[in-house]
């Protein structure tokens, strides 16, 4: 059945809980169809960005510790408990739809990549000058973009931190790790990023500071699209599905939704290069009220998959719901007394989409490893090393066979068997029958068969050899018959060949013959004309109207040719 | 309906004589399987004259199968193997219950000298049928337990010999036996399924795959050694449940060790410039002086070969084994050895045959080999490359964005690989999937070397898209140029080419089209590079090439593709133009097109409130627009400008929503300006559809997601666009409007438009 349920994480506080959360860290909640708790995980305790959720495991960096929590998702239980060198204080996913990398930011201002299927740890160099606050993804798994206090957002390339092998490097001598490009229109700490949904070169990044503003900008190529200038210190940012709107959470426990699409103009709004200049201010009458003051702030933001209801967490302990098209509060979700610091929707049970399908789950996470053996083999920089293993359960075969399904796979799940191989089948018992009635061999060898299996093969090989010759001899007698047939008929061609050549010749001739009446009777007219002519030269001479010798000319002429030349008027 | 079919079926099939039976068992099959509602209703449910009249015929037709399976002919066997399917196919768990029996006597068919047909489809019906029983426990303990060794020694006994010897039982394949493949098929079809049955027979099995796969001698189609490659890396689910991970691991190591050792025979030729990364590898050492030949089984067992076609055939199916290895699903958790793979596929690629092109490649003979063997090596090379492509492509499926650490070494060896075997149509085939699988992964973050390094690929890609024709222009210009050079050359040109010059262009059309393939993986990589490489770091010549190609083929995804990420205007330099027109000129009918140039994205989110501040401006254009150019829509504006009386919460919300009518409507009509003319029907028509689109993809949504009175608020998004539904849930959701914030701003609204 189609289901939806959020993960929220607490920092555990001074208060006490009910009894039915007491040590409870993070809860796994379903809002549709029925609101209640599914499970919890134990003795966690979480700062804001500090929650990572993968479709086996959940990890959690505890507050004040050099610890993240890893919990299985599957068992329902915590599965490692991994220590680090300095404290963590945001983390996040990479890897799409597996989540196989971890992304830990520092409290040193760097960033560790750990592989969680091979143990393979990576650590960046220490770019930000404060502890890195936030952390995003973006939806290729190819960027990462890390907010720090220091109020700069830095751009990470992924595959140039993990590749094994680097390219040559440029005349810009970076040292290795660092990051590919840093945004810094802020002017005080980055309180929260996010990214939006594309996976083209236009996505979009939008980060919140605690200078009250709101920028969107273009994260490859760090130019800023819109600044938006809010009423409060924002504490909390997410993005609409479709990027239509982000929506931003308070310290006073309200939120506020800023729509990218407010003017009419045609250009996407959020290009227009005339706006792009002027801050946008919002207003502050705008923002969504809690139902009561004391919810306490916002600590985090998330939409559900249809991007109508949006759930933050709250200071107080509380999950509210709020209605995205009423722009208001709907209800409290849950009250986990502890303030909540994560709150992350996961995808909904039931909707079956062929590219969220896992073809390989991981049951146990391995541990980062220290050894050594995950380095540069030192003969050969750049090469793979040879204990780096990918740990996977491997649940589907996953390319699908590009030739077509063989005969037997089709018969397999066919209603009774495929018509080829029906009719194929028929074949052989025609074959089978005719050889059967030709000489009784077939059924001489069936008691034969009890002795020995492989003598019953060889009878049955003799017979099946002697069909076929049978069959070969009777194509061949086919064969030689219809080679008759068509010499015949060749032979047959040829002589109508010779009568139409005749044929052609005879009428050749009587096309000359026609000819050369033709120039004949020319040569007869033009005489005749030159008589006339001269008839009524002598008539006009001799003073007699010349018209009138014409005329009987002409009659006696027309009498003339009227039966002899009746043909060649044309 | 279906009873009557039934009854006729049992009626035709007892009363016609058997000799006749085959000629309508394909029409029987087909009626049986018309009648699976009846056959796989459950017998308790049965109640009623007519239905203990069906029960009695289910029973005459089980009965006259089974005597049928025993018939003397071998037309009656034939006939009761199909229909025996058929039943099985329609009565599912309801026909086989009883059916043991039935099975004990197909496994006997398999023993007689029938017809190959009937061995071949008792196979598939018994493989079916304990395919079936697998989801059901009481069946595999009444069918599958007790037959299925049976079944199986049967099946191996038609394609093999047993060989006892004191330290176990070996099987031979028998030659030419037709029944190979239809018996790997099964164990394939069946291992992963009842793996407890199989583990008696798996060192059986192995020994007999060693000898198909190991074969020098006898030949085996290519369907069948594939079949048998991935019976092979399955053998490991026969093992008990916690070794299962363990013979993997070990399988493959064997495997990858096989390959290295085969390597270090055929590479005899050339000194290697490749190290491993793994110190635990062990050269073997070899006499130069003999013929090239393996002469003992090698870590997994396989036998011997001799000759270097013979020692590369063994390379290739190793490396089609450790590709089903990494693609198979796995018993358990199991653990890739990325490392050892990249290993052995950078020995294998970094040995390249000397490009034509003059540029000596960096590979050393070894002297003390002839300069035949050599060159024979190097016109093995290809197939080589191209299972090594295959294998890392396979990897890349597997891992997907987990590859991103690997894909840097990946990318090195295709290039390497590309720039010297370019000449081989298998090779560039091969290339073009990997490159294409690779650049979706990390396209977005490479760097300006690495796009750099796909120039040589990516014109060869638009070489082999190109219809010939294009350039035979040029060709017979060159031809000319080289006329004009070499006065006396006469001899070596085609002179039929003067004679008849549609000749040579209908050829090469003919030629190019005559390799989908390789023109499916070009079209796919020219998108894939166009979708995810960063469009400033293509070059400039290269992007205006592809372009180009992409139009002439027409190609609507590549098209698409490179609309999408038009060249960046860069700085002193005019902006590229977009090759939309082209497009749109060739496939203006496509979906993705029209979205493409008229996008109606719903801007606004589902509710009239959220777009409540910019009604007021538009609202005097919508009047106009709608009181000049449409018939359709006055009652509604005539509607909004009556008075409105004291708003009550079920008036506000009928007075909004013919005012998000038209702001749709609007936005249509903005953008479709030159059209305005166009009958207002058709736009009636086209509001209409849209209000279809929005209601049939919410309404799922409202139903999927049963509604509880604690969130009313959870229906409330659907219903705005959605007046017809929002009109009958008004009497549910009485109190919906009556906060008072957004009240008073519609009030407003309303005012002004009064």
């Amino acid at each position: 059945m189609l289901s939806e349920s959020f993960i929220a994480a607490t920092l555990s506080s001074a208060k006490t809980p009910t009894a039915t959360l007491r040590d409870v860290g993070i809860c796994v909640h379903e809002f549709q169809p029925s609101p209640q708790i599914r499970s919890t995980f134990k003795k966690s305790s979480t700062s804001p960005n500090c929650l990572a959720v993968t479709p086996s495991h959940i990890f959690t960096a505890q507050a004040d510790k050099a610890v993240v929590h890893v919990y299985s998702r599957e068992k329902g239980n915590q599965e490692a408990l991994i220590p680090f060198p300095e404290r963590i204080r945001s983390i996040a996913v990479a890897g799409t739809k597996y989540g196989d990398v971890l992304v830990l930011g520092t409290e040193g201002g760097r960033l560790i990549l750990w592989e969680t299927c091979t143990g393979r740890q990576v650590a960046t160099t220490a770019s930000h000058l404060q502890p890195v606050t936030s952390l995003v993804v973006d939806p290729t798994s190819n960027f990462i973009l890390s907010g720090s206090a220091d109020a700069s957002v830095h751009v990470w390339s992924i595959p140039g931190i993990l590749s094994f092998s680097k390219p040559a490097q440029t005349q810009d001598r970076q040292p290795p790790n660092s990051p590919i490009r840093t945004f810094s229109n802020h002017r005080a700490a980055i309180t929260s990023l996010a990214v939006g949904h594309s996976n083209g070169r236009n996505n979009i990044a939008v980060s919140t500071a605690k200078d009250n503003t709101a920028v969107v900008w273009d994260y490859h190529t760090g130019r800023v699209l819109r600044t938006y200038l809010l009423p409060a210190s924002a504490t909390s940012v997410t993005l609409d599905p479709v990027d239509r709107a982000g929506y931003v959470g308070y310290e006073d426990g309200s939120v506020q939704s800023i729509e990218f699409y407010r003017s009419n103009s045609m250009q996407h709004a959020l290009h227009d290069a005339s706006l792009q200049s002027t801050p946008a201010q919002v207003s502050a009458e705008d923002r969504w009220l809690p139902p009561s003051a004391e919810s306490g702030a916002v600590h985090a933001l998330s939409l559900s998959y249809d991007g109508a209801t949006l759930f933050s967490a709250h200071e107080s302990g509380k999950v509210l719901s709020w209605t995205v098209a009423r722009r208001k509060f709907a209800t409290t979700v849950a009250d986990y007394t502890h303030p909540v610091t994560n709150v992350i929707v996961l995808q909904p049970n039931g909707i079956t989409t062929s590219s969220q399908e896992l073809n390989r789950t991981t049951h146990t996470i391995v541990k980062p490893r220290h050894d050594g053996a995950l380095s540069d083999p030192a003969h050969a920089p750049g090469a793979v090393p040879a204990a780096y293993s990918f740990h996977t359960h491997l649940l589907a075969s996953s390319r699908p066979q590009s030739r077509q399904p063989s005969q037997f796979t089709s018969a397999l799940t066919h209603a009774s068997f495929p018509d080829s191989m029906i009719e194929e089948g028929l074949a052989e018992l025609a074959a089978f029958r005719q050889s059967g009635t030709e000489g009784p061999r077939v059924v001489m060898t069936t008691p034969a068969v009890s002795d020995t299996m492989v003598d019953a093969g060889q009878d049955d090989r003799v017979a099946e050899l002697e069909a076929e010759i049978d069959l070969l001899k009777k194509k061949a007698a086919v064969n030689d018959k219809s080679r008759h047939i068509s010499a015949e008929e060749v032979v047959q061609l040829r002589s109508d060949l010779a009568q139409l050549q005749d044929y052609i010749n005879q009428l050749h001739e009587k096309q000359e013959a026609a000819q050369q009446d033709k120039v004949q009777r020319q040569a007869r007219k033009e005489a005749r004309e030159t008589k006339r002519r001269e008839a009524w030269f002598a008539a006009e001479k001799k003073g007699r109207n010349g018209d009138a010798v014409m005329k009987k000319m002409e009659i006696d002429d027309g009498m003339l040719t009227s039966d002899s030349d009746d043909q060649s008027d044309e | 309906m279906s009873t009557t079919t039934l009854r006729a079926v049992t009626h035709r099939l007892t009363t016609t004589p058997v000799e006749q039976l085959p000629a309508i068992a394909s029409f029987l099959a087909t009626s049986l399987s018309d009648c699976a509602e009846l056959l796989s209703a459950p017998q308790a449910a049965k109640s009623g004259k007519s239905e203990s009249d069906n029960t009695v015929q289910i029973h005459k037709l089980k009965t006259r199968l089974a005597s049928l399976l025993q018939d003397r002919s071998i037309e009656g066997r034939w006939t009761a193997v199909v229909l025996v399917k058929a039943t099985v196919e329609a009565g599912q768990w309801e026909i086989l219950r009883g059916y043991e029996p039935i099975v004990r006597s197909l496994i006997g068919i398999l023993a007689k000298p029938d017809p190959i047909s009937t061995r071949k489809m008792c196979m598939i019906t018994l493989t079916r049928i304990f395919h079936l029983t697998y989801q059901y426990p009481t069946l595999v303990r009444e069918i599958t337990t007790p037959h299925l060794p049976g079944f199986i020694t049967a099946a191996l006994n038609l394609v093999s010999v047993l060989v006892k010897l004191p330290t176990g039982s070996t099987r031979k394949p028998k030659p030419n036996t037709p029944f190979m493949e239809t018996v790997l098929q099964v164990c394939l079809e069946l291992v992963p399924r009842h793996p407890t049955i199989f583990r008696p027979f798996a060192s059986q099995l192995r020994s007999l795959l060693t000898e198909i796969l190991g074969s020098s001698s006898v030949y085996y189609p290519d369907s069948v050694m594939d079949i048998a490659e991935q019976l092979f890396a399955s053998l490991h689910k026969c093992a008990p449940k916690d070794k299962a991970g363990a013979g993997w691991t070990e399988d493959c190591r064997s495997t990858v060790l096989s390959i290295h050792r085969a390597a270090d025979y055929i590479f005899r030729a050339v000194k290697e410039q490749w190290e491993s990364v793994d110190g635990s590898l062990v050269f073997t050492r070899q006499k130069y002086s003999d013929e090239l030949a393996d002469a003992g089984p090698d870590a997994l067992g396989l036998p011997g070969w001799n000759g270097i076609h013979a020692g590369t055939d063994r390379i290739i199916t190793l490396l089609r084994i450790l590709s089903n290895f990494v693609a198979m699903p796995s018993a358990s958790a199991v653990a890739l050895p990325l490392g050892s793979i990249l290993d052995i596929t950078s020995r294998l690629t970094s040995v390249t045959a000397p490009s034509t092109e003059g540029t000596q490649s960096a590979i050393q003979a070894n002297p003390q080999i002839g300069r035949d063997e050599r060159e024979m090596l190097w016109s093995e090379l290809p197939r080589i490359h191209v299972t090594c492509m295959d294998l890392l492509a396979r990897v890349a499926s597997v891992l997907e964005t987990s590859t991103i650490p690997i894909t840097q070494n990946m990318l090195e060896q295709i290039t390497w690989v590309f720039r010297n075997e370019k000449a081989s149509r298998n090779v560039r085939v091969a290339s073009y999937e990997l490159l294409r699988d690779l650049i979706t992964l990390n396209g977005p973050a490479m760097a300006k070397q690495n796009v750099a390094s796909l120039v040589n690929v990516l014109r060869a890609c638009c070489h082999d898209l190109l219809p010939v024709s294009s350039d035979s222009n040029s060709q017979s210009k060159s031809q000319a140029d080289s006329k004009s050079k070499t006065k006396n050359g006469q001899g070596t040109t085609n002179a039929d080419s003067f004679l008849n010059p549609d000749l040579q262009k209908n050829r090469k059309a003919q030629a190019s089209s005559q390799f989908p393939e390789l023109e499916n993986a070009a079209s796919a990589l020219l998108q894939a590079v166009l979708l995810s490489t960063p469009a400033e770091l293509l070059p400039a010549s290269i992007r205006t090439e592809i372009d180009r190609t992409i139009i002439l083929v027409s190609d609507k995804d590549a098209m698409l593709a490179s609309v999408l990420n038009p060249v960046p205007a860069i700085k002193g330099r005019a902006a590229g133009a977009s090759i939309l027109p082209f497009l749109v000129r060739s496939h203006a009918d496509q979906m993705e097109v029209e979205a493409l140039v008229r996008p109606r994205m719903p801007v606004l989110m589902t509710a009239p409130e959220l777009d409540a501040y910019v009604e007021a401006e538009e609202q005097e254009e919508a009047d106009e627009m709608v009181d000049d150019s449409y018939d359709a829509a006055p009652e509604t504006a005539d509607f909004l400008k009556a008075p409105v009386p004291a708003p009550t919460a079920t008036k506000l919300e009928t007075a909004d929503q013919p005012s998000v009518h038209k702001r749709t409507y609007i936005e249509e009509s903005t953008i479709q300006t030159p059209s305005l003319t166009t009958p207002s029907t058709q736009e009636t028509a086209q509001k209409k559809a849209r209000f279809g689109e929005s209601s049939s993809s919410e309404a799922p949504r409202a139903s999927a997601f049963v509604s509880h009175p604690a969130q009313p608020a959870t229906q409330t998004p659907a219903a705005p666009v959605l007046p017809v539904a929002e009109d009958d849930s008004d009497g549910e959701l009485p109190t919906v409007n009556m906060d008072s914030d957004t009240d008073s701003e519609d009030d407003e609204d309303v005012t002004m438009e009064g």
